[in-house]
């Protein structure tokens, strides 16, 4: 996969996952309005991906929520790790090999932000 | 709900603010959380980065899908704007709220004088099959290469001064993650200043690195309790919102005025987010 049909199939996947974190993220608000929840309710669900599941089996706003700003935070990285496979696929080893240093650093960012 | 409202439209009004100034938000979004709603600071760079991100993620597919965005430029300065990002993130953490504040309002400043001397990204939210064309190459750009410089230039004009674009992406990652922005104030003009990149592309690119610049903050942010769900969610539909919709009207709109009330709201927000740093 050269030129632009790289950079047409990376957009896509950034289109798709823009359009499922927003759509993810307006089913959470949805529910918020739902359970009377309002945005400066405190104390705010705290980040547990354990939970997640449960939450979102019991229809509840966080678990909603959370995975919706998960597949905002991670839609980049999907779109690097597409771009990875578009470059190795075509050859073009240095820009494959930068994809993955780009990965490295984010997956160092969860690594050292789990462990703060 | 009065308050669900009002953050989704809040949100609105900085993505659309942004979109037609060429900006992330980001500037915006901190001091409306902080100053108007009374959030954290932290809190509220936490909840500007998912900001960023859902425009940026939105605007670069719309980019990339033209032919307008440099995947390749962008890639190879994101590892220095993720790296960068990363240790800001790690800073803001480690940082006093006070310190914090009054490196925001320094930043708010900067941003206004750039805006007031029209150097800052331009309007970029509609860009069309001419965006990719070809603009004559400058005497000294001499033909494509076989360099890093020469793969990573586009149709019609080659890439200089990486060094240059190396330094400005650390300083945009690092801004990025400490304030909650995208960082594209200082890429942008960087890019066209200095690296030759045609002003569209050069707006287009920033726009895809700020994704995953931010990512990298975000991350950090999420997993250190730095996100509330309740207020970045309809934050960030708010921004999504917005943003489509000024790039629907950005065409009927008087920049130039925007660009003046924009320039005063910020001086203003910088001096109240400098009371909040002050004893």
């Amino acid at each position: 996969m050269k030129g632009p049909r790289l950079e047409r199939s990376v957009g896509l996947v950034l289109a798709v996952g823009s359009a499922v974190s927003v759509g993810l993220l307006t089913l959470g608000i949805v529910a918020m309005g739902a359970s009377h929840i309002g945005p400066l309710d405190r104390p705010f669900p705290r980040f547990d991906p354990g939970r997640i599941p449960a939450e979102l089996a019991a229809s509840e706003p966080a678990g909603f929520l959370w995975l919706g700003l998960l597949a905002v935070i991670l839609t980049p990285s999907v779109r690097v790790a597409a771009s990875f496979l578009g470059f190795a696929a075509s050859g073009e080893r240095r820009m494959a090999a930068v994809a993955l240093v780009v990965l490295a650093i984010i997956c160092l960012s969860a690594i050292l932000g789990a462990g703060g | 709900m009065a308050e669900l409202l009002l953050l989704i439209a809040g949100g609105s009004a900085a993505g659309a603010f942004g979109a037609l100034l060429g900006l992330g938000g980001g500037v915006l979004i901190v001091p409306l959380l902080t100053l108007g709603f009374g959030l954290p600071l932290r809190e509220a760079i936490g909840a500007s980065l998912v900001c960023v991100i859902v425009t940026s993620s939105a605007a670069a597919s719309v980019y990339l899908q033209r032919d307008v965005a440099n995947l390749r430029l962008g890639m190879t300065f994101e590892m220095f704007t993720a790296l960068a990002a990363l240790a800001g993130g790690l800073v803001a953490f480690a940082l006093p709220d006070r310190a914090l504040a009054l490196m925001f309002a320094a930043l708010l400043l900067y941003v206004a004088v750039t805006m007031a001397r029209g150097r800052g990204p331009e309007l970029a939210v509609k860009p069309t099959s001419k965006d990719a064309e070809s603009r004559a190459p400058a005497p000294d750009e001499g033909a494509p290469g076989d360099g890093l410089a020469a793969s990573l230039s586009g149709p019609g004009y080659r890439v200089r001064n990486l060094g240059r674009g190396v330094l400005g992406s650390l300083v945009a990652g690092v801004v990025s993650a400490l304030f909650g922005v995208g960082g594209g104030i200082v890429k942008v003009p960087l890019m066209n200043l200095a690296m030759g990149v045609p002003l569209r592309v050069a707006t287009a690119t920033s726009n895809l690195m700020i994704g995953v610049t931010a990512s990298a903050g975000g991350l950090i942010y999420l997993l250190r309790g730095g996100i509330d769900p309740y207020v970045a969610a309809p934050l960030a539909v708010g921004v999504f919102a917005g943003a489509s919709l000024a790039s629907r009207v950005a065409d009927r709109v008087d920049l130039r005025l925007l660009r003046i009330l924009f320039v005063a709201m910020l001086v203003v927000t910088a001096s109240q987010m400098a009371s909040k740093g002050l004893p």
